[in-house]
């Protein structure tokens, strides 16, 4: 009976006890965030929809092609398309698709790559549709610059080199090199080639400024913000794209007159288009730089005859 | 500090009690008084015939019983959104949420919406079920909250003339036998289903009444056996008059201490005599306020025994077996949907409401203020009130539309009941729910014990002390 009562009075005081606790709560500051209006800070490691980054100082793809995250990608959602040039026996990326319908977001493919060219971004916010737009081509899986550099510092990772594509001779002079090729294959083919560049060059001068308009767009809005970036990324990826288009260009037109020797050209090229993009960067004054890459491109054209 | 919230959670509760209980008000106040006194008074008067003819008259006298009905068919549907909203919002406060804050303004047009939502669901009989015992489970289970808060009506209005017709001379033995009728529709309604979830929650629901229903009515019958009536208005009449002499406290065994207070702590005239008053209420001396402490002692058990019965009664966790969600899905009301689901929904949130008022009633004075008296008197309310009851003399007096001493008893009750509702909440924020076998041995090994100890005790300790009854 003392037993009982002691039990009694015992399990009275857990249970005010309890109600006390519950009711202090309501004094406490409520610890829900109020989602569409307040984002909360994600932790720079957060597993969010994947990207795939440039070089954050010079803009080049860092994709190698070397499939280890599609190897590796548990739910088979990364689709690399890429094949072999044969200039310059490396691997070009011609596709990249991931299905972020099936992914899980594990980040394995994130922890293999060789180059941290696929990162997890902080946007989660992938509602769509349909299933078919859950699958990302390379083009809306690339950042741009500003981007990459955002995820790149916010995940301290090393910065990586510059690409090493350009061959030193090359890197001395595009136009040289570009001249040394035409005296040895011909003339017609180099000076095809030659207009090819050229071409390329004033597609990426344009793509250029149009990504300068974006960025310049993208600084009233805080780079901080992923939201914002990921917003304006489906802006910045297009001419990015246009710049990928170029550089296809190039390699067409490399594949095509292969009597000449086009792996210089080819270089040259390339070394142009990213010159002209590195440039365009650093500009202060971005249309108005753009105008002047424009008018440097067609110095370009020129030089090599 | 929370203070923004807790500002919201009181902004709608003031902003949905006004609108439901102004609503009540102003129906009832249309159909009890306006319109008969319109067509008895009014009418003759244009039609230049001297007397109203029989027939008006009898409209006017079915208009006027017919209010108390009216009054609960205004008063639920309203209450129950408010209910739903205000336990949403307080459970929020308690686990740190912050509670539906979209809708509306700060969601306070929450379950309105919900309301409407539900009204428009498909109604679906699942095949196999018995469609007629489907169909009248719900309507079982809703009508009693209707009839049996009837003679409620009279108690926490101050025994005003409309609400006069509902009132029964076995009033808290007619509630109790309306309150047990829902358990039946929950069977039914688990039965007619067909499906386990529900019939399983059924039976449960039947297990955990037949169980619970003991102590909830031992305390009441205690209660009744104090106060020497079975009559619910009797028994808010003699409560009146301050908190020492609520049935909470000894059932009337303080109220003599409270007469005899003044006197002792010299607040009124010191030469008055007060043995033989004190004798009068405590006839044995020291054993009648041993006698009388003891009471105050079983009556608060009794209280919360109360209490527990009636949290088991109308299925609220802890004791919400019968619609666990974690183990049955949802219980008895797993295959309802649309309309039918809303009514099980409006007749469980009345359920919480009316046991509130039983325990009001019952226990906490019923529009009784729980101000002592000698602070009212020392405010300044006189003046106040008669310059009130001026300035409203033409509503008062005209219209009929305020009656004070009902408007403050039906304050006073609609502050206790809510603040019964509140703590409900509040255990629900904090309590587990029950295992069946503990739900049976807490019920049969300690509760039904216990209201038979404390109705042995407080028959004897009674006869020591003069009650209320
Ligand atoms: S996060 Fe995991 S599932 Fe998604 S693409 Fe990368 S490896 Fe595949
Ligand atoms: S692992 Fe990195 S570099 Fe290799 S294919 Fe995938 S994204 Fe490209």
């Amino acid at each position: 009976m003392a037993n009982l009562l002691d039990r009694a009075v015992e399990s009275f005081k857990r249970v005010g006890e309890g109600l006390k606790t519950v009711f202090m709560h309501s004094f406490r500051e409520p610890t829900t965030q109020e989602y569409p209006e307040k984002i909360q800070d994600l932790a720079p490691h957060f597993r969010g929809r994947l990207a795939l980054a440039v070089n954050p100082d010079t803009g080049d793809h860092l994709c190698i092609s070397c499939r280890q995250c599609e190897r590796v990608c548990p739910d088979k959602c990364i689709e690399i398309t890429a094949h072999k040039s044969p200039e310059t026996n490396k691997l070009e990326l011609i596709d990249f698709k991931i299905d972020h319908g099936l992914c899980m977001f594990c980040g394995l493919c994130t922890e293999v790559c060789p180059t941290t060219c696929i990162i997890n971004t902080n946007d989660f916010e992938m509602a769509d549709y349909s299933r078919e737009s859950l699958i990302y081509d390379i083009k809306r899986l690339t950042l741009t610059q500003d981007e990459s550099t955002y995820y790149f510092d916010k995940k301290e990772l090393p910065r990586p080199k510059p690409k090493a594509a350009a061959k030193p001779a090359a890197a001395a002079g595009a136009a040289g090199a570009a001249a040394k090729s035409a005296a040895a294959g011909g003339d017609a083919a180099a000076k095809a080639a030659a207009a090819k560049a050229a071409a390329a060059k004033a597609a990426a001068a344009k793509a250029a400024a149009a990504k300068a308009a974006a960025a310049k767009t993208d600084d009233g809005e805080t780079k901080a913000e992923p939201k914002a970036e990921s917003k304006s990324e489906e802006k910045a990826a297009e001419p990015k794209a246009d710049a990928e288009a170029a550089k296809k260009d190039v390699v067409e037109a490399k594949t095509e007159d292969i009597t000449a020797e086009p792996k210089a050209d080819a270089e040259a090229a390339k070394k142009d288009v990213v010159e002209a993009k590195t440039e365009d960067k650093a500009a202060e004054a971005p249309e108005k730089d753009a105008k002047k890459d424009v008018k440097e491109a067609k110095a370009d054209e020129k030089d090599p005859e | 500090m929370n203070a923004a919230e807790i500002y919201k959670l009181s902004r709608l509760a003031i902003f949905w009690l006004s609108v439901t209980f102004g609503a009540v008000w102003v129906a009832c106040w249309g159909v009890g008084v306006f319109i008969p006194s319109l067509i008895t008074g009014k009418m003759p008067f244009l039609l230049q015939v001297d007397n109203p003819s029989t027939t008006v008259v009898f409209i006017a006298d079915l208009l006027r019983s017919l209010t108390p009905i009216l009054s609960l068919l205004v008063f639920i549907p309203i209450n129950a959104m408010f209910m739903v909203l205000f336990e949403r919002r307080s459970l929020a406060l308690f686990t740190v949420r912050m509670g539906p804050n979209r809708h509306g303004f700060d969601g306070l047009a929450q379950t309105a919406a919900d309301a409407v939502k539900l009204l428009f669901k498909e109604d679906i009989t699942p095949r196999g079920a018995d469609a007629f015992m489907f169909t009248l489970a719900p309507i079982i289970f809703f009508a009693p909250s209707i009839f049996g808060a009837l003679p409620l009506l009279a108690a926490v209005t101050n025994n005003h003339d409309l609400f006069k017709v509902a009132n029964l001379p076995t009033g808290i033995f007619y509630i109790l036998a309306a309150a047990s009728i829902p358990v039946v529709a929950l069977v039914m309604a688990g039965w007619a289903s067909n499906n386990k979830y529900s019939l399983v929650g059924g039976l449960r629901s039947a297990a955990q009444a037949i169980s619970y229903e003991i102590p909830l009515v031992l305390s009441l019958v205690t209660m009744c056996l104090l106060a020497g009536t079975l009559d619910v208005v009797e028994i808010v009449e003699q409560q009146k008059g301050g908190i020492l002499n609520w049935n909470i406290l000894g059932g009337g065994a303080l109220s003599g201490y409270d007469k005899l207070a003044p006197y002792w702590l010299n607040l009124v005239d010191t030469s008055f005599d007060t043995s033989a008053m004190f004798g009068q209420f405590y006839p044995v001396p020291w054993l009648s306020s041993i006698m009388a402490f003891v009471l105050v002692i079983c009556t608060v058990l009794l209280f919360g025994l109360y209490l527990t019965g009636a949290c088991a009664e109308i299925n609220r966790i802890p004791f919400d077996l019968p619609e666990a969600e974690s183990e049955l899905v949802s219980g008895y009301n797993t295959e309802y949907s649309g309309i039918k689901f809303a009514i099980f929904f409006l007749a469980e949130f009345t359920n919480l409401f009316v046991v509130s008022s039983i325990a009001t009633v019952m226990f906490l004075g019923g529009g009784d203020n729980p101000i002592p008296k000698w602070i009212l008197d020392r405010l300044p309310l006189e003046p106040i009130s008669n310059a009130l009851g001026s300035l409203l003399s033409p509503l008062i007096k005209d219209l009929m539309f305020i009656d004070p001493a009902t408007f403050w008893a039906a304050f006073w009750v609609i502050v206790k009941v809510y603040s019964i509702v509140f703590f409900a909440i509040l255990v629900r924020g904090t309590l587990p729910r029950f295992r069946i076998d503990q739900l049976m041995d807490f019920g049969w090994k300690r509760l039904i014990p216990l209201a038979l100890i404390l109705f042995v005790v407080v028959v004897f300790a009674r006869t020591w002390v003069v009650c209320h009854g």
